[in-house]
């Protein structure tokens, strides 16, 4: 029983992603991330000394600024802000440079949903980019739950208003992490097994939502090869970029 | 904040003297001659009114969006124009969030200057109710990274955002001829802009010794400038406006000087950005066509899964092709049939090559039956489909793939198309050629 999806995917498919790393040539680091029409640049400024007033210094801090394609700052972008901030936070090795302030600005291009997720790997792959040390990557999808209790994937935004609850995940990705092609062995993997990061949208019951964990960490790992592959270095002798 | 300041770019005294000595050879940086322009590119985005623009390494994005609001009161017949400039922190360390710095209202007002008071926007075309309801257009301009020469950069991106941008089309409905309806895009076509002519701002550079200008500075010269001026002119030679704030004297020969280069490098300048909005027309243009078909095609085929679906499919379009030509009818039915083939291929295609070369789409041709017999015949069924745990393999390349899987197949399969599109009587007078071209390859198929 096949489920139509206005676009043709099957529920498990996602977009086609497209990541392009050291874009900009002022920022230390910068990549812009795009799956299907939704795109993201994302630009990091390495550390910078100094916190503010707010934060440990003895650890790195993060600063994140989100800018939407048009319009006044508001709310939401507030709450991404927050949502990237700690995110970050997470996957970083905030003991390296205490008393360091490191700013990631987030610039949408075009939201056609999914766009936290989309955000979130594009500064993931920025932050490889400007060589900020990280414990490892995140990868982010969206998971959607439609009347019908049937499962979509990475929704565009027709799908997302239509859905019954969406929410987006954010996996870590380890090193030893990259499954063999249709595994379905869950056992005796050597990766941790946490979500960083999960916020969701609507009301779905729990059973819905450990479905929505299950499909989410089947597809990071296709997410995290395919970012592997993007950020390995182009050459063996880049430039570092001090600004 | 004081942190923030401490990280930001200081030249040295050597930078200073290397960039003006070698100016006093007529050479600069990068290897330009004083008088050369960066190089430009224009891109655009998915939507109408949207562009990136990069000159040398300065990348700029301008978004162009409209809303129906009140006019002002003093000019109830015209619609509004407002520039909003965005200087992105990720385009230069000190360039702080918050409230905008005085060079981006400066660069704000320049833009807005040469559009506004040149009338370069045909604002009476806006008007949708006298006195009450307006389109007001308004430009984003984000500044994504700053190389130098933001003015001349930003400018380029807000006249592709203008000349590319669409505003839905409304009506006066109801009793009185007062309420008004806006048309969804789907529903009508959305219009284009009103544009008289393109104002463009060159920006000149000054430096301490009178004789050296520059056109078009780049980031490490404008720290060594001692005084700089914007001419906005247009193709025609009108100059819309110029900004010279302060800085070094000039003398009033070199300014002359200055406007007819800058009438030059205009001339040049708006050729490019016609050029790059005519490429981004076609492939609009071919879009639409594609995207009327995947919207159709979806709810005409149900389930596009086995490969004989497939071959009833494409013996059902080529009728469907004859048809077409016979009633001449709209051409969506031409490219729904198109599109079903293409949207079937790009579906089976991607399940199957799970971890192949994305370079197969290039090949699919929706009107070449034989290549699609022969590439189903050599992969089976697609059955992989109906897997719950199958997940497409997708790769960096696929979207580059797409788009030129959408616009040299369209282009090239659709022509027919295309040419029933312009030709609608033309085919009523002799739909027999058109017929027998298109059974050719239909009957070698089958």
């Amino acid at each position: 029983m096949e489920i139509e999806r206005p676009d043709g995917r099957s529920p498990n498919q996602l977009r086609p992603l497209a990541c392009s790393r050291s874009i900009l040539h002022r920022a230390h680091g910068s990549a812009t991330w795009s799956q299907g029409d939704t795109k993201v640049v994302a630009a990091v400024y390495g550390p910078k000394a100094g916190t503010r007033k707010n934060e440990n210094p003895e650890k790195a801090s993060f600063e994140v600024v989100w800018k939407p394609k048009t319009g006044q700052i508001g709310k939401a972008e507030r709450e991404y802000e927050m949502i990237l901030k700690r995110t970050l936070e997470s996957i970083c090795i905030r003991s390296i440079y205490p008393n360091t302030t490191t700013s990631v600005i987030v610039q949408v291009v075009h939201d056609d949903g999914a766009l936290l997720p989309c955000a979130i790997n594009a500064a993931c792959a920025a932050l490889v980019d400007a060589g900020i040390p990280l414990r490892h990557l995140a990868v982010a999808i969206c998971c959607s739950v439609a009347d019908n209790g049937y499962i979509f994937l990475d929704p565009n935004k027709q799908e997302e208003e239509k859905m019954k609850a969406f929410s987006y995940l954010v996996f870590p990705n380890l090193n030893v992490s990259v499954l063999p092609e249709r595994s379905t062995q869950k056992g005796g993997e050597p990766t941790a097994h946490g979500i960083i990061t999960s916020v969701t949208h609507g009301a779905m019951s729990v059973d819905d939502y450990l479905h929505c964990l299950e499909r989410g960490r089947a597809v990071s790992a296709r997410l995290s090869e395919f970012l592997r592959k993007n950020i390995e270095p182009k050459s063996s002798s880049e430039s570092s970029k001090a600004g | 904040m004081e942190q923030r300041l401490a990280n930001s770019w200081r030249q040295t005294i050597n930078e200073k003297k290397f960039i003006e000595t070698a100016l006093l050879s007529e050479l600069r940086v990068d290897g330009r001659r004083p008088f050369d322009y960066r190089k430009l590119t224009i891109k655009f985005g998915k939507d109408d009114g949207s562009s990136e623009v990069q000159l040398g390494h300065t990348h700029v994005m301008a978004i162009v969006s409209a809303q129906l609001l009140q006019p002002y009161k003093e000019r109830p017949n015209e619609g509004t124009l407002a520039v909003f400039t965005e200087f992105s922190p990720m385009a230069d360390p000190s360039f702080e969030p918050g409230r905008p710095r005085e060079s981006a209202v400066e660069l704000g007002r320049i833009i807005d200057r040469g559009l506004r008071e040149s009338r370069a926007v045909d604002t009476e075309s806006l008007c949708v109710l006298s006195g009450k309801l307006v389109w007001a257009v308004r430009i984003d301009i984000h500044i994504l990274d700053n190389g130098g020469n933001l003015v001349d950069a930003a400018n380029i991106a807000a006249l592709a955002a203008l000349l590319t941008f669409r505003r839905p089309e409304c009506s006066l409905g109801g009793e009185d001829g007062q309420q008004v309806v806006v048309h969804p895009p789907e529903v009508r076509d959305p219009i284009p802009l009103i544009i008289h002519h393109l104002p463009i701002a060159v920006t000149f550079g000054f430096f301490s010794n009178e004789n050296i200008m520059v056109i078009d500075p780049t980031y490490h010269e404008e720290a060594v400038l001692t005084g700089r001026m914007t001419a906005t002119v247009n193709a025609n030679g009108d100059v819309c406006s110029i900004q010279k704030a302060g800085g070094e004297g000039v003398y009033q020969q070199v300014l002359m000087h200055c406007l007819k280069l800058a009438h030059v490098k205009a001339g040049d300048i708006t050729a490019k950005i016609k050029d790059a909005v005519e490429i981004y027309n076609t492939q609009r243009a071919l879009r639409k066509i594609k995207r009327h078909s995947i919207s159709v095609a979806m709810d005409v085929c149900g389930t596009p899964a086995k490969s004989r679906e497939k071959q009833n499919q494409l013996d059902g379009s080529h009728l469907d092709q004859s048809k077409f030509k016979d009633e001449a009818s709209s051409m969506e039915c031409d490219a729904t049939s198109s599109g079903q083939e293409q949207s079937n291929k790009r579906d089976g295609v991607s399940n199957k090559f799970i971890g192949g070369p994305s370079s197969w789409y290039g090949i699919s041709y929706c009107c070449s039956p034989d290549l699609l017999k022969a590439s189903l015949a050599s992969h089976g069924p697609a059955t992989h489909r109906k897997q719950k745990g199958s997940r497409s393999e997708t790769k960096a390349e696929e979207p580059p793939q797409e788009m030129t899987t959408y616009s040299s197949p369209t282009a090239a399969g659709l022509d027919a198309a295309q040419n029933i599109e312009g030709k609608t009587l033309k085919d009523a007078v002799k739909p027999k050629n058109k017929r027998k071209k298109k059974r050719l390859p239909s009957d070698s198929g089958n």
